[in-house]
């Protein structure tokens, strides 16, 4: 195999100076050869003109590829949270470094949820439709960042994003009864239960939803 | 220059011919540039593999036809049938591993001239990222005696990996200021998302939380 490295040889190569860089990276010692084509200078549009930056991080990023049941890497690069102006619709988009093509780029939906990764603090997933080839292809995606802090300003952001989609989108007719609800009995209970029942309502609602997920995952989890 | 099983574009595309011994890393190079993932796994191609690449420069989109050749001889490179690939540019990677590879590059570099003369073609030295190198950079030599380009590059580590495809864009445009810009992020499609969808997708998502990444590590982003 090519890649094979002959452990006779190694003595030899670390006695050598270490020079692992040529003197000029970029030095040109190409032929001169006639250009086959003429471009012009073209407008360059990112396509996030009319977006405000939500978050904007360093990150490494995956997708999981279902039939190998396996990550793999989808690149690495800044991944952003944009608004847009007018229209308030927040998505994630990701560039590659260097290259500066689009690893990801889906609407950030009030469906959409942030989950732990293994219990890595530094990596989470999500699912989305994702158009970043210019076509909806549903993906699973990890995303990895360099720090904790990094990954939970992501997942914070998300959160707080989703949250407001929510609302603003109308409150459901459940949601609608239990503020009432919630409003009666604050009105009908003492000063001390008034507090307690009105933290602890919204937080049986969020409940009944992780009994639900809880469930899917058993589901999905048969090998 | 007409291309077999291709679709035309109607922005400028060049054919790169891709050529160098087996195991080099070719394909993880053309694979890393497609869809981002590092192949880690050595599957040696067989004759000759196209993939359309598209990068965005200053001067609009441009494509690369990357014709990816096979290294090893029982498989058909370059020095068989397909011996008359007429690339309008060519990368030469060789391991910097495995100093053979670089033994090669002769013999590579004079297969492709006898196709193609006049091209701009790049040599890659792959693999820097590995600690005990065959072939240090001061070794290499080749470029410069028969005037090519040389990018030590690792398609692991990303390091230099754009470097070949802006190299040989400059050449072909002959334009040394051209650069890739930010691709258009269009606005995605609004999506409907029925109940049964959903649950698939969380199931989905659970399963896909157990499994570790590929580089699990805390190497730095750069």
């Amino acid at each position: 195999m090519a890649s094979t490295t002959e452990p006779t040889t190694l003595k030899r190569e670390e006695e050598e100076e270490e020079d692992s860089k040529p003197a000029a990276d970029d030095e040109d010692t190409g032929a001169q050869v006639a250009p086959i084509v003429k471009l012009q200078e073209v407008a360059v549009t990112t396509g996030e003109e009319n977006e405000d930056v939500l978050l904007d991080l360093k990150s490494k990023l995956y997708r999981f590829d279902k039939e190998g049941n396996q990550w793999k890497e989808r690149g690495v690069g800044t991944v952003k949270l944009l608004k847009h102006k007018e229209t308030g619709k927040v998505r994630l988009v990701m560039r590659q470094n260097k290259t500066l093509k689009i690893c990801a780029n889906h609407l950030v939906l009030p469906t959409m949820t942030v989950q732990e990764h293994q219990g890595n603090d530094k990596s989470c997933v999500w699912h989305a439709a994702d158009f970043a080839d210019g076509e909806l292809k549903e993906e699973t995606f990890c995303i990895r960042f360099a720090s904790v802090e990094n990954c939970k300003a992501f997942k914070d952001k998300i959160e707080e994003i989703t949250e407001s989609l929510a609302k603003d989108s109308g409150e459901s007719e459940e949601a609608k009864t239990a503020a009432s609800l919630i409003e009666k009995l604050s009105v009908e209970g003492k000063d001390k239960e008034e507090k307690k029942e009105a933290e602890e309502a919204p937080l049986a609602s969020e409940g009944k939803k992780d009994d639900d997920e809880k469930q899917e995952e058993k589901s999905g989890d048969g090998k | 220059m007409a291309l077999p099983n291709q679709q035309t574009v109607e922005y400028p595309s060049f054919k790169l011919v891709i050529v160098g011994d087996g195991g080099t890393g070719k394909t993880t190079f053309v694979k890393r540039h497609l869809t981002g993932e590092f192949e880690k796994k050595y599957e040696p191609t067989i004759g000759v593999e196209v993939h359309p690449l598209d990068f965005f420069t200053n001067c609009g989109k441009i494509r690369f036809y990357c014709w990816d050749t096979a290294g090893q001889e029982k498989f058909g490179g370059l020095r068989d049938d397909t011996s008359n690939i007429h690339g309008q540019c060519a990368i030469i990677m060789f391991d910097v591993t495995a100093r053979l590879t670089y033994k090669n590059v002769p013999t590579w570099h004079r297969d492709l001239c006898r196709v193609c003369e006049n091209i701009p073609i790049v040599l890659c030295g792959n693999k820097v990222d590995v600690k005990n190198r065959q072939v240090k950079a001061k070794q290499v030599t080749f470029h410069r005696k028969k005037n090519l380009q040389y990018y030590e590059i690792s398609a692991k580590s990303n390091y230099n990996f754009e470097k070949p495809f802006l190299y040989l864009a400059r050449k072909l445009a002959g334009d040394p200021n051209l650069h890739f810009v930010e691709s258009p992020a269009l606005a995605p499609p609004e999506v409907q998302i029925d109940l049964a969808a959903q649950q698939q997708h969380e199931a989905e998502l659970a399963a896909a939380a157990s499994q570790p990444l590929p580089d699990d590590d805390d190497e730095a982003f750069d």
